[in-house]
């Protein structure tokens, strides 16, 4: 169904960025722009969310095309359930970790363009949820990127220059092997429309085809890009120092977004697209199931198993809870892989749901972690102590959300877990399920670690700073970090209603077809439609089997050789 | 560094690059050309006077500070963008109409016109800032 609404959430945060270098020098007007400009990012996405969620089926997915040129020649813009659900988390993290910075952040660097970059990420940031265009997708990255490497170097410390560098240098080395990838997609179908490559990678599976040679590589060096921004194994090394050296608030808007919009691009394009290996099933009801390449799902299995188990070990043994938490990060894009690799309509929406209440928990625990420092001026666990008895109000809310990340049944990170685990059983992916199991349990430890050095610990931390000065100058803070909590809390309470809209992106996911008539119109699958119904005829049983089994058609021509 | 034959030259030189400049932001609807080359040429020309005429002449030439034409040229630019939204049309949608000045032919005037300005000044804005600042630090030591 066509909205133009849809682009407004990539306009409101480049007007409200322009409007704030306007007003470089005025503080209070230019945080003014830019909390407005996060709330009506946020109200916007909820009420187009809720509006795609009442919908039936088929009106279920947004879609605008720019400049009136129609696909695949032009760019589209898709807003379906999954980029929904992003944006609406993206913008109240954005929120959150904007509305904290007014307590951390220095004032110089507050006019370092500081309100503009952060509008300018966000702008990059939704760019990525909503493109429905390989080569846009490129350029929305490249936006985010560039406001991430101002935002990372704002303020200019030397820990901060040599980390940007590598982080930098990392990027530009994705960046082109992105563009490379892009263009070898280009060269091989004719089209950079995502709707458009799922049409002909549908029909190459409902005819049994096999795709052009080099799909499967173009498929891996994807994967390789998404990777390092989504940080999987191995591709997580340049994580956790990157996000130590930045302002806190800064570093919780990054560990709750990047890596996610690297995640998303996978869960986008994989299922869809890349992980197909030109081979379906066809079901007794004629629906077509697609397979999937084993290469592939071999390579998103063990970069899932490495990415939960091996971070969580590394989680549990840093000492600093800004390290901790950086390490954390990784350890949980692991579980989102799992759910990819699974690549079953329930594992995908357990995906869309998990990296939604990651983005919320993640970002209030690194928003806790600033005001603890500003409490005990240091964030090494040795050093900390008594927080609980000087800051009852914080210790509630991070025990809250460090109990949702490690997922305590009814917090959010629970219901999460639970159908991607699940789902990992049923597809006999059990390892993977064990796996996630005791990573959980080692997340669970590495959080009481947080908890009982620095808040239940009665030592208290050598600090000059009167808690009563520390609470008074935190205000933004506690706000920030409520709204984030009471969020992480609706996940976890309200699980049903989220998983409906998680559900139907699940199955928009699973199922090509919604994704290609909503962008493409209702012909564009006529073609793989018709390549079914000759495949069910020449099926001599025919294709309903009174069980309801699904039935396996074989080739013509295997079928031919004695 | 000052030389006279150079700062001469340029007093010839600037203005036919600038002219050369507006020309191909303009010709770039249909052909090869646009706001992107209109800027790049534009901006040359700016390097060029400062070459002759020193940094601190150059800046006298810019109205505002070249972070200021950047914001203005991607606001023009968005702005082009919206407004068909408000016509209920896709963003960035183009209308091309001739319009006629009463002599000679009807000129062409895509409304895309304005986005190459915008792109334009982003240009101009981003390569002047550049080398300004890349300037600063030589001229520091």
């Amino acid at each position: 169904m066509t909205d133009h609404r849809i682009i407004l959430l990539c306009v409101i945060p480049l007007a409200a960025g322009l409007i704030s270098i306007a007003l470089i020098n005025r503080k209070a007007l230019s945080r003014l722009v830019g909390i407005l400009s996060y709330t009506l990012m946020l109200g916007l996405s909820l009420s187009l969310l809720l509006k795609i969620t009442a919908a039936p089926d088929s009106e279920s997915i947004l879609v605008s095309q720019m400049g009136g040129w129609t696909a695949p020649f032009g760019i589209s813009i898709v807003f379906d359930s999954l980029s929904g659900l992003l944006i609406c988390a993206a913008a109240a993290v954005g929120l959150g970790a904007y509305v904290h910075s007014f307590s951390v952040i220095s004032p110089v660097t507050e006019r370092r363009y500081y309100h503009p970059l952060m509008q300018f990420l966000m702008f990059g940031v939704n760019l990525s949820f909503l493109t429905g265009d390989l080569f846009n997708l490129f350029v929305a990255f490249e936006i985010m990127l560039m406001a991430s490497y101002a935002l990372l170097t704002i303020g200019g410390s030397k820990a901060q220059l040599s980390q940007a560098y590598k982080y930098i240098l990392l990027n530009v080395l994705a960046s082109t092997i992105f563009l490379m990838a892009a263009g070898m997609v280009y060269g091989m179908f004719g089209t950079l429309n995502i709707a458009d490559l799922a049409r002909i990678v549908a029909e190459h599976e409902a005819a049994n085809k096999e795709l052009p040679a080099g799909f499967k590589s173009l498929a891996v060096m994807f994967l390789l890009v998404f990777g390092l921004k989504g940080a999987f194994f191995p591709l997580w090394f340049w994580l956790p120092d990157t996000y130590y050296t930045v302002p806190i608030s800064i570093a919780g808007l990054f560990g709750g977004l990047l890596t996610k919009v690297g995640v998303y691009t996978v869960a986008r394009l994989f299922p869809l697209i890349f992980a197909s290996d030109g081979t379906s099933t066809i079901l007794a009801d004629g629906t077509m199931l697609g397979g999937t390449s084993p290469i592939i799902q071999t390579i998103l299995i063990v970069a899932a198993a490495f990415t939960m188990f091996l971070a969580v070990l590394g989680a549990v043994s840093q000492h600093h809870v800004r390290r901790i938490l950086s390490v954390h990060v990784i350890s949980q894009v692991g579980y989102m892989v799992f759910g990819i690799a699974v690549m079953t309509g329930n594992a995908l929406a357990g995906c869309a749901f998990y990296m939604i209440q990651h983005m919320v928990v993640k970002c209030a625990l690194f928003l806790c972690c600033g005001v603890m420092e500003k409490h005990a001026g240091t964030d090494d666990l040795d050093k900390l102590g008594g927080l609980l008895k000087r800051d009852w109000f914080l210790g509630v809310l991070f025990f809250i959300a460090a109990m949702s990340l490690v997922g305590l049944p009814p917090l959010s990170g629970f219901f999460g877990k639970m159908v991607i685990i699940r789902e990992g059983f049923f597809e006999g992916m059990w390892y993977l399920g064990v796996i996630g199991l005791v990573t959980g349990a080692i997340t669970l430890l590495s959080m009481l670690k947080i908890w009982s050095y620095g808040y239940w610990n009665p030592d208290q931390a050598p600090t000059t700073n009167k808690p009563e000065a520390v609470k008074a100058s935190c205000k933004p803070a506690y706000a920030a970090i409520t709204l984030l909590v009471v969020c992480a809390l609706f996940l976890g309470l309200g699980a049903e209603a989220v998983y409906k809209v998680a559900n139907r992106a699940g199955e928009q996911l699973d199922n090509p077809k919604h994704y290609i008539t909503a962008v493409l119109g209702d012909d564009a699958y006529a073609k793989v439609d018709e390549l079914i119904d000759e495949r069910i005829a020449q099926e001599p049983a025919g294709p309903a089997s009174a069980d309801g089994e699904s039935l396996t058609l074989v080739n013509p021509e295997e079928e031919a050789t004695p | 560094m000052s030389s006279s034959i150079l700062r001469t030259a340029n007093g010839i030189i600037f203005p036919l690059t600038l002219l050369f400049a507006l020309y191909m932001a303009l010709k770039g609807h249909n052909m090869p050309g646009g706001g992107f080359i209109g800027g790049l040429i534009a901006a040359v020309a700016l390097v060029l006077y400062r070459m002759s005429h020193g940094p601190d002449a150059m800046m006298r030439l810019m109205p505002v500070h070249p972070r200021v034409i950047v914001a203005m040229g991607l606001g023009i630019a968005a702005l082009t963008g919206v407004v068909p939204l408000v016509f209920g049309e896709p963003m960035l949608r183009s209308i091309a109409p001739y319009i006629s000045l009463g002599v000679g032919d009807p000129v062409h005037l895509p409304s895309a016109l304005f986005f190459d300005v915008g792109v334009l000044l982003v240009v101009v804005g981003v390569s002047v800032g550049m080398i300004v600042r890349l300037g600063e630090e030589v001229e520091d030591e």
